[in-house]
């Protein structure tokens, strides 16, 4: 098993942790819930073999809707997100960049980095729910979950890179 | 083949994209009650509009059977009618009556279904054509009617089809009345307008409104009596000022008409060779 698909379970694995312990019980007015299971896909490098990107989005959302009671839309979300995700990344991706460029805030810089993040919260989030409303009654109850939950998850998702970020950095100057 | 597995390998992540969303969508809505009854409803729609416009398509070829059914129907609850309205009269002109003998009744007439081939509207003397011959039992001098009133007198047959005077002919005369009275008058159709046609004779003792039905008063022996021809739209005098001149808006739409039916054995043989007899007599008389 290579260190890619160990990264990614682990990934993967932590982020359903925190997901179904912690973030499935928040409910800001009602209905809105961060889904940061999007950031299985997003520090994917680039040139990532599709199919793989896919399945990877396809398992993590089967595992997120057997705990969350919710078959079937994790799964469809976290496809449709795997197959827009090499696109979102060409999108933002700096020109110089190299062809398997890992996204993050290092290699893209902030400002590119953070766009590409949230550009991706927020179509996971659409189609998250969207299908969860699976209709337009009551859409402005739906717009306010797709915005409030696509700013909670974008704020989680930069706290822990800098969270990260910091952790490398004094990592490093324990190593210098 | 090495192109179609090269085309396979470039575009495989779109056949595993769209397997996986299918299954995705499949377990969202049999897995999700709320989603299944939404999809469920949704396709009950569509299939039921799908349903509502294969099934209109089917009625409008329909249409022809249905109308002719309605027809037939008309027929007969217009002659139940016109049995009753002989029988209410009857009883009110003369009440100790016997009910009238079936056999002799003067409505106890047939009808042969037909249909409109070609018309005339805008000629002088009109004529019509319809689908229904002597093979059918049509002979000349029988009524034609539809379900709105008198549209004319079959005037030719042959094995298969009529020709029909119909009342937009400046030759056609038709005997009526005032509907509720006893006074009559000749309809004759003047060169213009397929809508109207004018009433002469109507004596100016009687009292004529607009809006009163005009009918068949069944002084010939083509039309039974009761059979409407048209509503008074406008009263006038006659050109000698002794009678009213009427202009009646026939209750037949000519421009439309397209099943008609002809009265098949109204005429009464004994009546007529009464009738020809009296005529030639007069004749002898004459000479």
């Amino acid at each position: 098993m290579s260190t890619t698909v160990l990264t990614r379970l682990w990934r993967m694995l932590l982020l359903l942790l925190v997901q179904l312990v912690l973030l499935n019980h928040i409910h800001l007015f009602g209905y809105a819930t961060p889904v940061v299971l999007a950031y299985l896909t997003i520090p994917c490098h680039r040139g990532s073999s599709r199919v793989e990107l896919l399945i990877w989005g396809f398992v993590g959302g089967l595992i997120y809707d057997v705990f969350s009671n919710t078959m079937g839309l994790g799964m469809a979300t976290g496809t449709m997100l795997a197959m827009l995700q090499p696109v979102l990344l060409k999108l933002f991706a700096p020109n110089d960049a190299p062809e398997d460029l890992l996204p993050s805030m290092r290699t893209m810089g902030a400002r590119l980095y953070l766009l590409y993040v949230f550009l991706t919260m927020l179509i996971y989030h659409v189609v998250f729910y969207a299908l969860d409303a699976f209709t337009l009654q009551n859409w402005p109850v739906t717009l306010m979950a797709m915005a409030c939950s696509t700013l909670m998850a974008f704020l989680f998702v930069v706290f822990v890179q800098l969270l990260s970020s910091s952790i490398r950095s004094s990592r490093e100057q324990q190593h210098s | 083949m090495r192109n179609l597995i090269e085309f396979l390998q470039r575009y495989l992540y779109w056949l595993v994209f769209l397997v996986l969303e299918v299954i995705s969508l499949l377990s969202l809505v049999r897995y999700n009650s709320y989603q299944g009854s939404v999809v469920f409803t949704t396709a009950n729609e569509v299939v039921g509009t799908a349903y509502r416009m294969g099934s209109n398509v089917v009625a409008y070829f329909h249409l022809g059977e249905e109308n002719a059914a309605l027809e037939t129907e008309n027929e007969l609850l217009r002659k139940q009618l016109h049995d009753l309205q002989q029988q209410m009269r009857q009883m009110n002109v003369v009440p100790d009556s016997l009910p009238v003998n079936e056999e002799q009744s003067e409505s106890d007439y047939r009808f042969v279904q037909a249909q409109v081939c070609s018309m005339t509207l805008h000629k002088a003397n009109n004529l019509m054509t319809i689908d229904k011959g002597e093979r059918d039992g049509v002979r000349p001098e029988m009524g034609v009617v539809s379900s709105n009133g008198v549209v004319g007198i079959v005037y030719l047959t042959s094995q298969h089809y009529s020709i029909v005077i119909p009342l937009l002919n400046q030759h056609s005369q038709t005997s009526c009345r005032l509907r509720g009275s006893e006074y009559f008058g000749t309809m004759q159709w003047e060169r213009g307008d397929a809508d109207y046609s004018y009433v002469n004779g109507i004596p100016r003792h009687a009292q004529v409104k607009k809006g009163d039905w005009i009918e068949t008063n069944g002084f010939s022996d083509i039309f039974p009596e009761g059979i409407p021809v048209g509503k008074v739209v406008k009263i006038g005098d006659s050109v000698d000022g002794m009678a009213y001149r009427l202009t009646v808006k026939l209750s037949v739409d000519f421009k439309t008409l397209r099943n008609v039916s002809v009265i098949t054995n109204y005429s009464k043989p004994e009546r007529r060779l009464l009738e020809q007899k009296a005529d030639s007599l007069m004749m002898v008389s004459e000479e």
